[in-house]
């Protein structure tokens, strides 16, 4: 994490205006759009998946494949798409994201069965599992020091943004040709947008100075750091750059042998249940059903993939929110609120689908809870978990670790996606939320019992005291 | 000619240490330390007149401990090596793999292979 690794930091010239400070401005604009994208795609099933069930024929069983299959996607393009990035680079990997988001897109509004459909939805997630892990790290490699973490923290808003932006579109698209069997082609189509800006925008911009310098391309490095840099400064960061350079080579180190080791491996396993509670909380069950959810309990279709727009809006807001609190709170203590507080939300939208009676207020009282559970998750849950990823790991397994540790988040996520539809069919918009309560209890105590406060310790002294208490 | 000591995070890492800080003593050779763990190593238990070196694993080359090792035999001048090897259970061996023992088949010179002293026995019950 970026707090761990100050020195070197004193000695820089000051960052300054010019035109170098517009042009990095632009390439964070330009690399966000792959964040924007991700939401959007992910997003954008939430209100197509109605008139696409009808169009296509979807059971709920198929309805779970067609929407999860994206997520299985992003697990596996996750993977890859790091390596590539190191491999061949930040920015023709973003280019090359680019022209699959674009690909998939077009193949899904084309898609004339619901198979092809998920052939096209596959490889659109292996492009959002690729910009989960390239977008960031570009991010955080042509930002300086000083403005990292908002950088980074700025894709995240974007990511949210782009649901937010996915389920206005579809609100407002449903609401005029909403007649009509292909209205879902057409709120697919929309995603075809951000992705050319992406291609084209990324055509303009630099590669990343710190995987050139990696790469042994020393000149080129300084080359794009006076583009966004001032001359002198440029000049003087290439120390830290080399610096970081070799930080990461060894991060990249531990692999699956170090895992016999007791504390490591007991870091791995607080990292891989803090992703599947995150996933485990039901958000992307609001965030991929939300208006099919809301029409279930009671909303017309027209005001449903209205209402959802909500879950899109407090989502944003949550996530600022939990951006502005996460260095003031202890860690532990923001995780164990929130996953009170979203556990009392769900057994409140149990509560409501079951006793009180079917008619015009239900679906308001639903409505109100589901808001409040996004809200609470996003300004928690949702950004702290990265945030201790990011910052739990020894330098020297955290490339390893992150990997299993994402890996094994994006699967959560697809078999939350995957199973919901089943689950509501078979028992209920009641029962469901009561399974989510359930996990919110287990993912409460697992944090009790497992997982440490880092805020305010050093790298060091934490793990200090893991080794001390677990070997 | 040196001996080279493979040092895991673990009891029988240290327990190898000592052995490789003596068998070096023994045949008046220099002591090359690869510390295997993801943590700096603790030194203090090496005797200030003992001639020594210490290699850090760094970078996905040296991703699996036993390729890194073998790797640094290769390397240097190496008469002797010496590993702590404690029992595995098959399943853990089948999950993690056994550096200890690809390193007693694989390594071009002979092994020291020492255990802990009896610390953790194996419980057996009579009936």
């Amino acid at each position: 994490m970026e707090t761990h690794t100050k020195p070197g930091q004193s000695h820089l010239p000051p960052l300054t205006r010019g035109p170098h400070s517009k042009r990095l401005g632009l390439v964070a604009v330009v690399a966000t759009f792959g964040g924007l994208l991700f939401g959007y795609d992910t997003g954008v099933i939430n209100g197509a998946l109605e008139p696409m069930k009808d169009d296509l024929g979807l059971t709920s069983a198929t309805e779970g494949f067609v929407v999860s299959i994206l997520i299985f996607g992003a697990a596996i393009g996750a993977l890859i798409g790091g390596r590539l990035a190191d491999k061949y680079g930040r920015r023709s990997n973003i280019l090359m994201l680019a022209c699959i988001f674009a690909f998939g897109t077009i193949g899904c509004v084309l898609s004339p069965t619901w198979e092809v459909l998920a052939f096209f939805r596959f490889i659109l997630g292996l492009a959002v599992g690729g910009a989960s892990a390239t977008v960031p790290v570009y991010l955080a490699e042509v930002s300086p020091v000083e403005t990292r973490g908002s950088m980074v923290t700025r894709n995240e808003v974007m990511i949210v943004s782009g649901q937010f932006a996915a389920f206005v579109i579809n609100a407002i698209i449903f609401n005029i040709w909403g007649e009509h069997d292909g209205v879902w082609r057409w709120m697919l189509l929309v995603a075809v947008l951000p992705a050319f800006a992406l291609f084209f925008g990324m055509l303009k911009m630099p590669e990343s100075p710190r995987w050139l310098t990696s790469q042994d391309r020393n000149e080129e490095a300084l080359g794009v750091l006076k583009q966004i840099r001032s001359d002198e400064r440029a000049e003087a960061e290439m120390d830290e750059v080399h610096r970081l350079a070799e930080e990461e080579k060894q991060a990249q180190t531990g692999g699956w042998a170090d895992l016999a080791v007791p504390w490591i491996r007991r870091l791995v396993i607080i990292g891989i249940g803090l992703g599947v509670f995150q996933q485990f909380t039901g958000i992307n069950s609001i965030m991929y059903y939300g208006s099919q959810l809301l029409e279930d309990a009671g909303f017309s279709a027209k005001a449903a993939i209205i209402a959802n727009t909500a879950n899109g809006l407090f989502s944003v807001l949550g996530i600022t929110v939990g951006l502005l609190l996460m260095n003031k709170v202890n860690r532990r203590t923001m995780l164990l609120v929130g996953f009170g507080l979203t556990t009392f939300f769900h057994l409140l939208v149990g509560l409501s689908a079951k006793f009180i009676p079917d008619g015009d207020i239900k679906p308001y009282f639903i409505l109100l809870f589901v808001i409040l559970f996004v809200f609470c998750m996003q300004a928690t849950i949702g950004p702290l978990v990265w945030l201790l990823l990011a910052e739990i790991f020894p330098l020297k397994i955290r490339s390893f670790a992150m990997g299993v540790c994402v890996f094994c988040l994006w699967s959560a996520n697809a078999v939350v996606a995957f199973g919901f539809p089943p689950m509501v069919a078979a028992v209920g918009i009641a029962s469901s939320f009561f399974v989510f309560a359930a996990l919110g209890v287990l993912a409460w105590i697992f944090i009790y019992t497992m997982v440490p406060e880092t805020r305010g310790v050093s790298l060091e002294e934490f793990e200090e005291e893991m080794r001390d208490a677990h070997s | 000619m040196s001996v080279l000591v493979a040092v895991p995070d673990s009891p029988e890492g240290l327990a190898a240490l000592a052995a490789g800080v003596t068998e070096a003593e023994l045949l008046g050779t220099d002591l090359i330390v690869m510390n295997l763990a993801l943590k700096p190593l603790d030194t203090s238990s090496i005797p200030n007149g003992t001639h020594v070196k210490v290699l850090e694993r760094a970078g996905k080359s040296d991703r699996d401990p036993a390729e890194a090792v073998l790797d640094e035999i290769k390397e240097h001048d190496i008469s002797r090596l010496v590993i702590g090897i404690k029992r595995r259970t098959p399943v853990g061996k089948a999950v993690l793999g056994s550096v200890s023992q690809r390193l007693l088949l694989d390594s071009p010179v002979p092994v020291i292979a020492v255990k802990l002293n009896n610390q953790k026995k194996r419980r057996v019950e009579m009936p």
